[in-house]
């Protein structure tokens, strides 16, 4: 009987300690998804089925008081994945390699293709269009998040008024 | 005298009707340039492209004769560009689905040619640029005769590699690629301009990046149906 009784206490602190470290995760996970940072619109473009090289673009906001940058994205399949951003330079469309993506406090920061963008380089096997690449973010100050990207056509539309502005 | 002034008479009719011929020429493109929207005519007819010796996708010589007989839209890409090559090559998927709906009008053949032949072998390109259209022909060759043909068309380019730092270093068409960079992975910073070749392999218009396909072909039609 006082086994019984000890296996009871012992199942129902655990539960007890089980619920409190789900309920801090949850809340962990849910103020850095509503409080700090959010991505929408997350896409691959599609490519061949020989591409060595895919493109990632989506939308960033950062909704705390405080800048936060983007140190890099990570995902399984590829050989690495780079930030870079394209600029029009000397007659020349130019990659140019970052060594992160600023987010500034309470803003936004759109990757779209003819500007930012991650850069996936060898994936092991092109994904296809409607499927789905997980990607890692992770920022700065400790911050991560995980993002399901869809693979999908994309044209430079947002790109063109940029350039335009440009000239 | 009378043989004087015949000699006179013929020499005035004949300078008279080449400056009128050349001159209405030259008028002519003018007032189609001025008509168009979103292209530059590059056209000269005292410079011919000079010859080059390429390779299709299918290992067959590609050559200027290749670009004889029909309208040819000619762009310079490499497959390992993430944003603005599968953009150009998108665009111009776009392009002949809009050209193929004006039956009047033939539509031009897409020719794609790499900057980068190290890569990109003529196996490479097929597969690549089919995937944005069935018909579009992939050219590579040797890095010497690329390089020779991109100059009459104003296209340039260099190569980006990482030195140990991890801070770029740019390399021009000329300088010797180290043997890591093919491991390690370069990019390609280049003209992102699309060419309009005329039916006689001539470079007749250029369009500059970004490029808006539906202004294009409304472009392309109005030069066709006026050269």
């Amino acid at each position: 009987m006082k086994k019984i009784t000890l296996n009871l206490v012992l199942s129902l602190l655990s539960l007890v300690f089980a619920t409190q470290i789900n309920a801090v995760t949850h809340d962990h996970e849910g103020q850095y998804d509503m409080e700090t940072i959010s991505v929408d619109n997350p896409w691959v473009r599609s490519a061949p089925p020989n591409a060595p090289i895919l493109g990632a673009f989506m939308e960033i906001s950062n909704h705390s008081d405080g800048n936060i940058k983007l140190l890099s994205a990570n995902t399984k399949g590829y050989k690495r994945l780079e930030l870079h951003k394209t600029v029009f330079q000397g007659g020349m469309m130019k990659m140019i390699k970052q060594d992160f993506m600023s987010i500034p406090a309470h803003g936004k920061l759109t990757l779209k293709p003819g500007s930012w963008h991650i850069m996936m380089i060898q994936p092991k096997k092109v994904p296809r269009e409607g499927d789905s690449v997980v990607i890692k973010l992770v920022f700065d100050n400790g911050l991560s998040k995980t993002i399901y990207a869809k693979v999908r056509k994309g044209r430079a539309m947002d790109s063109k008024k940029m350039m335009h502005h440009q000239h | 005298m009378l043989k004087k002034t015949s000699i006179v008479i013929v020499a005035v009719t004949i300078i008279v009707v080449t400056f009128f011929l050349y001159g209405n020429s030259n008028r002519d493109y003018k007032a189609l340039g001025s008509q168009l929207k979103v292209s530059h005519i590059i056209y000269n007819p005292n410079k011919s492209l000079p010859s080059f010796s390429l390779v299709d996708q299918d290992n067959q010589l590609f050559n200027n004769d290749n670009l004889k007989g029909g309208w040819t839209l000619l762009l310079f890409i490499y497959t390992h560009c993430p944003d603005v090559c599968p953009t150009e090559l998108l665009d111009m998927s776009t392009l002949k689905k809009l050209m193929l709906k004006d039956k009047a009008i033939s539509t031009p053949k897409v020719v794609v040619i790499t900057f980068d032949p190290l890569r990109d072998t003529p196996e490479v390109l097929k597969e690549y640029v089919r995937h944005f259209d069935k018909d579009f022909i992939g050219v590579s060759g040797e890095q010497a005769q690329i390089n020779q043909l991109i100059k009459p068309f104003g296209a340039y380019y260099e190569r980006v590699i990482y030195d140990e730092k991890g801070k770029s270093v740019i390399l021009k068409a000329n300088d010797k690629l180290p043997e890591s960079a093919l491991q390690d992975g370069y990019v390609i910073n280049h003209t992102a301009w699309i060419y309009l070749i005329n039916p006689e392999g001539q470079i007749f218009a250029g369009f500059p990046s970004p490029h808006n396909p539906s202004k294009m072909a409304d472009d392309i039609k109005l030069i066709m149906n006026q050269f």
